[in-house]
């Protein structure tokens, strides 16, 4: 009873935690908008959580360029399993304008499985809530598959 | 034999008194509801759809099923029962608290009962300070330096608050001081609720402000800050033990409120009652349909209180820092309370 309790609750009740990985900005106030008021995905349960222990989704914003490499790969193994890797914007996904720079280390699915890609430049709000969805579907199903 | 018969009835009963009804399942369940629907309508407030109802109990069941992260440098025992010892002494705080005149111990007479809540009250708040400190993350040291203040700063006028209450229920019964919380709830079923009283509003009026101060909500939540320090000591607890801290929480809320309904609404229990026996009901059935009736109004009350007290000052607060949380509580609430105790003192 309760492993289909703990199964159901997976999907309506994902944090996020938030990661800055060299973004020019505009990912991260898009992803705040979509907490705010008007798009308000508290009512799916989203909640934005202070620290990766406290997480489920991992949201990466930015090209992950070579300084923010080894950090953003540290948060992520502090997120307890089972956890959730999305990337924002087209930044984290090819590069975007960044695409061959020196200073650049992604795309960040060289490095880590990624779940969810939501693209844009930046991605709408609606975008953003519907890519988070289905990671909160994901996330279901990896904790279904776990035991 | 028969003997052994009426002990295992007995220890049964007692077992359903810590495990059901006032204690444990009660707790979790009306803790959560107070958690969700403060949300709700803080939600509601913000012009936001808001989450459901039920979220508190995904948000808890959810992180049931997460692993747990025990930090290296964490203390392992310290860390994994923290939040268990925490949550033990707020059930068991919970049955000293008498739903109207129900009370768990009641059959045991007068019990030292104010002062013991004191201490249960602050079993909790030391369990997460042991808890986040043993992680020996940053965060949780400045979310320690915090919650030791915002305990402080409670701790003074909420002994006043109790102490004027003592007073008056002890004027009125001839003695000095009554502790009892029994006695205390059996004395306003008779004479009316103590709100009714002059020399009683301030004080329920600085309990109102001690509510959101004890259970850590804006805006006096500069301990558990999660903008500024992740949530202070929280900050390393992942999993189960966290899911039994945010538990906690919730449970403090009724805690709380159930507290100040036996403070100061205790009489509102006698005219259910009265209304259970013009209907014509009598006996055991009278007895079960009062009790029913009378932890309804419990939780309803609840409700109201958390509504009015976390929820609306929720809304429309932004969080204090501590030394401004320090000086409201020694001057504005304490001064509130003292003057209760004061006009407690000479009888009015």
């Amino acid at each position: 009873m309760f492993k289909k309790l703990i199964e159901e609750s997976f999907g309506k009740s994902p944090w996020l935690f938030h990661i800055n990985a060299g973004s020019c900005n505009g990912c991260d106030i898009e992803l705040v908008s979509v907490l705010t008021p008007r798009f308000d995905a508290e009512r799916l349960g989203f909640k934005l959580a202070g620290t990766p222990r406290h997480a489920d989704i991992v949201v990466v914003t930015g090209p992950v360029t070579r300084q923010s490499l080894q950090r953003v790969l540290t948060a992520i193994e502090q997120v307890p399993e089972p956890r959730c890797i999305v990337t924002m914007g087209s930044c984290p996904q090819s590069g975007n304008v960044f695409r061959g720079s020196y200073a650049i280390a992604g795309p960040l699915s060289k490095y880590v499985p990624v779940d969810v890609d939501i693209a844009g430049c930046t991605p709408k709000p609606e975008a953003v809530i519907d890519g988070l969805v289905k990671a909160a579907e994901i996330l279901r199903e990896k904790r279904r598959a776990m035991k | 034999m028969l003997n052994s018969i009426a002990f295992a009835q007995t220890a049964l009963l007692y077992l359903g008194y810590v495990l059901i009804f006032p204690g444990f399942l009660f707790c979790f369940v009306v803790g959560l509801l107070l958690t969700g629907i403060d949300r709700k309508v803080v939600a509601r407030m913000q012009r936001r759809v808001g989450p459901p109802v039920l979220q508190p109990f995904y948000d808890f069941f959810k992180l049931c099923g997460k692993e747990t992260i025990v930090p290296d440098a964490a203390s392992r025992t310290v860390f994994l029962l923290a939040p268990l010892v925490g949550l033990a002494s707020l059930v068991v705080l919970q049955l000293f608290i008498p739903v109207f005149k129900f009370s768990v111990f009641g059959s045991l007479g007068e019990v030292a009962d104010l002062i013991v809540i004191l201490y249960l009250l602050l079993i909790p708040a030391v369990a997460v300070m042991l808890g986040g400190a043993s992680t020996g993350s940053p965060y949780a040291g400045v979310g320690l330096s915090r919650e030791m203040v915002t305990v402080l700063a409670v701790e003074l006028p909420l002994v006043l608050v109790l102490l004027s209450v003592a007073r008056v229920v002890g004027r009125e019964t001839g003695r000095a001081l009554v502790f009892s919380l029994n006695t205390i709830v059996s004395f306003q079923t008779v004479s009316g609720s103590l709100i009714t009283r002059v020399s009683m509003i301030p004080a329920a009026l600085a309990m109102l402000m001690i509510i959101p101060g004890e259970t850590g909500s804006h805006p006096f939540d500069a301990a558990e800050a999660e903008t500024e320090i992740c949530e202070g000591l929280l900050a390393e607890y992942s999993g189960a033990p966290l899911a039994v801290f945010k538990l906690s929480h919730a449970v403090k809320l009724l805690t709380m409120t159930s507290l100040f309904v036996a403070l100061f609404l205790g009489g509102l229990g006698t005219p259910i009652a009265q209304l259970v026996a013009a209907v014509g009901l009598s006996g055991e059935l009278a007895a079960a349909v009062t009790m029913l009736l009378q932890v309804l109004a419990l939780v309803l009350l609840c409700i109201v209180l958390t509504v009015l007290t976390i929820s609306f000052v929720h809304a429309v607060t932004a969080r204090l820092r501590i030394e401004q949380l320090f000086k409201y509580y020694w001057t504005v609430v304490t001064a509130l309370a003292l003057i209760s105790l004061v006009l407690a003192w000479y009888g009015y």
